[in-house]
């Protein structure tokens, strides 16, 4: 009703009706409970209008169907349906026009009685707000055996007003609680997925990253440490967005977690995982995992790969190595054999990622590929792995994002070392005995070859004897110490003096070719030793000699380190 | 078992046989290398026997290759016999294997 029709109504209405008409409104605005509210509106027309019953109706779903809300008088209709356009009800909503009819009897349209209560007049008005015809409100029989007037069709209107707007909005209040609903529960399954992904451990070699495109996500990784001390991972990446993807992540991961707590070769994880999500998974889901183990021993990483991303090496020296050989995604073909591929880790980093990290656009560009993830990986290769990862992340979302996301990084942690063990000495050869035992028996411990030991027993015999010789010059007051640390696969010895620094860039190997008894020391060094230099003293005068040897360690090794 | 470091020179069968054992490094080389010129000076070819050497340094080798080289320039043999794999492994890795005339016992020095 517009402004100036709701003024020409409300010039023929008294102070009963205004009052009426503003303790509707009051109810209305200040109501948490619409329901309790309209039954109370309904109530109070029928009593105002004098009126021995009366009903409000909406309409219910896509049909149009009109159903009872709220209603008032000796028989309770609420809930019952009317079909659309029918009855007086229906009529009064077709033509948007409040339906005056003193005596049902000769109305065509009148749908007839209900409970044994005979309806003579019938008032009813549409309720209608901006998005049309919501419902309608009516009143039956004046009491008295009076007819309902034009005056009573006015006051009718006039309720009509704040009956709809407090209708309306309840819808909005009731549609938007309904989204609150459906973003809690998303919220709710979204936080599930993130308490299913793996904790984070310190000094893990194994860190990985989740992206969702939305809420929810499709896309997964987990890793563990085995009892023998190889870490399993997996990456894995449902079909398809939303709900049903994400339910069948929490089985996949699941599963996968479950094959894959007893180390069983990466081959046959896989082809145990597909065999189960087979026997349930329908309507063309799959899931793209790669699983493997990292053994921080060897240094060696296996994995199978069932329709990801191929697992991308990139090596110490900044090359990439992409190793392709894949078997197709899980819960597509029960009793299938996936491949099973190994490699040396060492210093290198291992990239696993789903292809939402390769199919992100640059700008109105291809998407990005392969090759320019290698080139989002080079430009932060040199933060810490979990700050690297993070910095992928920040670069692909300045891109198009279009998938879920996930990526994992392999990497044996550079920062930390385990410190294995040291020995302090004087200046006298005689002590050089004592420093070949000491590296004999860490390098025993870690389970190195004999031939492997020797040499480098030699290497640190050798230093040692420089520093004895030429940095002390033979001065039997010198002291020195030598520190064992254990870096990934990498043993470091630290030998520490209190001489004249010496020059470092005088000290190289010398050609070996030629015969002559001296300066084989260095050469010596140079050759078993895979890094060796000299650092500044952090304290104090004197020359440190860093020198790294990596090691192939066979995996018995960690145990015996412990147990030494 | 831990040997008593030192070395002993014999004659044996025409040779100044120089006999070492344990572990030759920087601590005592000096008489090593002093024990090879010695029986250097004795103008008899000369062996020096390796079999109970359980580690060598580079002074220990620089005493083998001083004692070669004064050797070769006087025409004189000079031979490593019965050589231990810890002393083998260091005269590879020092490339050295090659040059000094190597042989598995002083019969077989005797014959060539």
């Amino acid at each position: 009703m517009s402004t100036a029709k709701v003024a020409a109504v409300a010039q023929g209405i008294g102070s009963d009706e205004v009052a009426v008409l503003a303790d509707f409104s009051q109810a209305f605005a200040t109501t948490l409970d619409v329901n309790q509210t309209v039954r109370q509106a309904v109530e109070q027309i029928a009593a105002h209008m004098n009126a021995e019953a009366a009903a409000l109706f909406l309409i219910d779903g896509s049909k149009g169907e009109l159903v009872c809300r709220a209603c008032f008088g000796p028989v309770d209709v609420t809930g019952l349906r009317v079909p659309k356009g029918r009855g007086i009800v229906g009529r009064a909503i077709k033509q948007n026009k409040v339906q005056l009819v003193q005596n049902v009897e000769t109305d065509a349209d009148h749908a007839g009685d209900v409970g044994g209560f005979v309806t003579r007049s019938i008032l009813c008005a549409p309720l209608t707000s901006g998005e049309g015809a919501i419902g309608a409100l009516q009143v039956l029989n004046k009491r008295g055996g009076e007819l309902f007037n034009d005056h009573d069709r006015d006051i009718l209107r006039l309720l009509a007003v704040p009956t709809t707007l407090a209708l309306s909005n309840a819808r909005l209040a009731e549609d938007l609680m309904e989204q609150e609903r459906i973003r809690r529960e998303f919220q709710l399954a979204r936080q599930m997925q993130k308490d299913l992904l793996p904790k984070r451990e310190k000094d893990c070699p194994v860190v990985g990253i989740n992206l969702p495109a939305r809420e929810i996500s499709g896309d997964f990784y987990d890793h563990f440490t085995l009892p023998d001390g190889r870490v399993a991972f997996c990456v894995g990446d449902v079909s398809g967005k939303g709900m049903d993807a994400a339910l069948l992540m929490v089985r996949a991961s699941s599963l996968l977690r479950w094959a894959g707590k007893e180390g069983t070769p990466p081959d046959l994880w896989l082809k145990r995982v597909n065999d189960e999500i087979c026997t349930t998974v329908t309507g063309g889901r799959f899931v793209c995992v790669l699983a493997g183990y990292y053994d921080p021993i060897s240094g060696v990483l296996e994995w199978s790969n069932g329709g990801l991303p191929p697992l991308l090496l990139r090596k110490p020296d900044g090359s990439f190595q992409q190793i392709i050989a894949d078997g197709p995604p899980l819960g597509i073909l029960p009793g299938i054999d996936y491949p099973s591929n190994r490699a040396f880790l060492g210093d290198g980093s291992a990239y696993i990622f789903s292809d939402g990290a390769t199919d992100v656009r640059a700008g109105e560009s291809e998407t990005i590929g392969i090759e320019g993830f290698q080139e989002l990986i080079d430009a932060v290769v040199e933060l810490s792995p979990r700050a690297r990862l993070r910095g992928l992340v920040s670069q692909l979302r300045r891109m198009q994002l279009a998938d879920d996301t996930t990526l994992m990084l392999v990497e044996e942690n550079g920062e930390e070392a385990q410190y294995l063990g040291g020995i302090s000495i004087c200046c006298d050869a005689e002590c050089l005995r004592l420093v070949r035992k000491t590296v004999d028996r860490q390098l025993t411990a870690l389970t190195v070859p004999t031939e492997v030991r020797q040499r480098v027993v030699l290497a640190i015999d050798e230093a040692t004897a420089n520093v004895i010789r030429h940095a002390y010059q033979g001065d039997p007051g010198g002291r020195m110490s030598l520190d064992i640390w254990r870096r990934g696969d990498a043993v470091e010895f630290v030998l520490r003096d209190w001489a004249k620094a010496v020059d470092a860039e005088a000290i190289k190997p010398r050609d070996l070719n030629q015969c002559r008894p001296g300066g084989l020391g260095v050469n010596l060094i140079d050759m078993v030793m895979d890094e060796w230099g000299f650092e500044k003293p952090e304290q104090g005068q004197g020359n440190v000699l860093r020198m790294v040897k990596r090691l192939q360690f066979n995996s018995a090794a960690k145990v015996a380190s412990v147990a030494a | 078992m831990a040997q008593e470091n030192g070395c002993t020179t014999t004659e044996e069968s025409g040779f100044q046989v120089v006999m070492v054992q344990g572990e030759v490094d920087l601590s005592w080389s000096q008489k090593l290398r002093k024990a090879i010129l010695d029986a250097l000076g004795k103008s008899q070819p000369v062996a020096v026997d390796l079999s109970k050497v359980s580690y060598i340094d580079s002074s220990g080798i620089a005493a083998l290759v001083e004692g070669f080289q004064s050797a070769r320039g006087k025409g004189q043999h000079f031979s490593l016999v019965a050589v231990s794999q810890p002393v083998i492994a260091v005269l590879e890795l020092a490339r050295l294997d090659r040059v000094f005339p190597i042989f598995p016992s002083l019969e077989q020095a005797a014959q060539s």
